[in-house]
């Protein structure tokens, strides 16, 4: 069964399971910038959390099918269709061959992942399938989904494709990740959070153009970034907030660089970092107080809400 | 004594503070082989580690940490073989060498043998695949970034800041100025291991120009 791209949007690629234990040679971790939205997908075509999907960003793309396969598509709320006929997200779908799914444009959240019944298959790099864009490595041949690009899907665990066979699955709607325009981040306070940064937890920064898979430039009322504020180089990972010389921070996301010297401010808890892959330029974000113990909380809580229909899912 | 110096980083993340560098690495290497972490980072003053607190919560994951840190002894740094490379300066890939010399009051010739006498060492990958941050270069040669980074810089550039060298192994952006091109490819993702650089290892510059 292989897909064939009619459209990509304005980014398309492929995604699976993030690179790890590489960060020491500057590899990032890479991966879908909303896991959770992700694994929902797998989920529905029976597939592992980290089955590699189609990361779409923001809508605007269509793709041919050339075999019969269960899909899915989740993430960013758009009115897809399939043929012409709805096609909605969070439920397993039938595509049979020649069917044309349309993504039009979300007017929410920012990436929507379409996941096929076995996986796409791609190229397997340092132990992983994900596209890394900066280095052209994973996914299709390291580089963003074309026109015309067809992409096969891998046979299903067991032969055949089970997932016809069996009932269409719907994420229970509890599950379903709300898409709004307003972000509430739980952050820990990072090893340079400044001493004027408590006034961050009461303020909203707003999401500026500038984001790509790297990072995400908030601009708002930040504490002042001094010169004296760059340090040695250490370790910084997804999730981190640094404040840059021009006076916004960037939010980091799965590409990001490994290791930086601006000021770490904020770093989002690891329970929150699948939201920041939906936020979309002009969102209002706001940045909640926790310490690590209350992180480990709320991580604790979510493994638990979403354990039962996504098993094997790590946040 | 006191038990080791331990920063957390966010809710799953530890730095261990170790300012010796040698030390450092070795401390690198034991904890990546302890299995213990997702990852593990040396910076310039610090390891760090990542964990999941699902498998390892945070309370455990310091005491492993602390544990880890204290237990090995300090004279341990096992060092890699030294590599050679072949630093092309030659005035395309060597755009701000004359600038730098000129500055520090030197030809270009004798710039490039002051680094390549220096006794070079990976100190540190990072900021992007492979990128390697050099130390042990004559600390007289004084180098400031560059006013306006830039927007691309080949794979293989050599760029130079007091008292080091960044070796860009991809193509990116770069604020560093640029001495010479390392014809030898320092990131092939294809092979095993994908880099030429590891951290500890020593550095010689064979010059062309």
């Amino acid at each position: 069964m292989t897909v064939r791209v009619l459209k990509p949007g304005p980014l398309a690629t492929l995604q699976g399971a993030p690179r790890q234990g590489l960060r020491h040679q500057g590899i990032p971790a890479s991966g879908p910038a909303d896991p959770l939205s992700m694994a929902l997908a797998n989920r529905l075509v029976g597939n592992a959390p980290d089955a590699t999907a189609m990361e779409i960003t923001l809508g605007g793309a269509a793709f041919e099918f050339l075999g019969e396969v269960a899909f899915a598509v989740t993430g960013a709320p758009a009115s897809c269709t399939l043929s012409g006929d709805a096609a909605p997200q969070h439920e397993t779908l039938r595509a049979r061959p020649g069917d044309i799914l349309v993504i039009p444009f979300s007017d929410a959240g920012t990436r929507l992942y379409f996941a096929v019944a076995g996986g796409f298959s791609a190229t397997q790099i340092l132990g992983s399938a994900s596209t890394f864009l900066p280095a052209g490595i994973g996914g299709l041949d390291g580089r963003a989904l074309g026109p015309g690009d067809e992409i096969e899907a891998l046979p299903c665990a067991g032969g055949g494709v089970p997932s016809l066979e069996k009932t269409p699955e719907k994420t229970p709607d509890r599950l379903r990740p709300a898409m709004t325009h307003e972000h509430r981040l739980c952050c820990v306070p990072g090893p340079d959070f400044p001493e004027s940064g408590d006034a961050i937890w009461g303020q909203t920064f707003r999401a500026s153009p500038r984001m790509d898979r790297i990072g995400i430039e908030m601009t708002g009322n930040w504490p002042p970034f001094a010169g004296s504020a760059l340090k040695p180089s250490a370790a910084l990972f997804p999730g981190a907030v640094q404040l840059t010389p021009s006076g916004a921070a960037f939010v980091l996301l799965p590409d990001c660089q490994t290791t930086g010297g601006y000021p770490h401010i904020l770093q989002v808890i690891r329970a929150d970092r699948h939201l920041l892959g939906q936020i979309r330029p002009g969102d209002r974000v706001n940045f909640s107080r926790r310490t690590a113990e209350e992180g480990h909380e709320e991580l604790k809580a979510k493994a638990a809400q979403f354990g039962g229909w996504l098993p094997g899912f790590r946040f | 004594m006191t038990g080791p110096e331990i920063r957390p980083i966010g809710d799953d993340a530890l730095a261990l503070i170790v300012a010796d560098r040698p030390r450092r690495h070795a401390l690198a290497a034991t904890l990546r082989e302890s299995g213990k972490w997702l990852d593990v980072v040396p910076g310039k003053g610090e390891v760090t580690v990542q964990f999941d607190p699902l498998s390892l919560p945070p309370g455990e994951a310091r005491a492993v940490l602390a544990a880890l840190a204290q237990a090995l002894p300090p004279e341990d740094a096992l060092t890699p073989p030294h590599v050679t490379l072949t630093l092309l300066a030659d005035t395309e890939s060597a755009p701000d060498l004359g600038a730098i010399a000129e500055a520090n009051q030197l030809t270009e010739d004798a710039l490039l043998a002051r680094i390549a006498a220096s006794p070079l060492i990976v100190d540190m990958m990072g900021f992007t695949p492979g990128f390697a941050y050099v130390e042990g270069v004559d600390p007289a040669l004084q180098v400031e970034r560059l006013a306006k980074p830039r927007q691309k810089v080949p794979a293989g550039s050599v760029g130079i800041l007091t008292g080091q060298l960044g070796l860009y192994a991809l193509s990116s952006p770069g604020g560093w100025p640029i001495i010479g091109r390392i014809l030898e490819p320092l990131f092939d993702p294809t092979a095993t291991p994908p880099f030429r650089l590891e951290v500890g290892m020593p550095v010689r510059m064979e010059i062309r120009r």
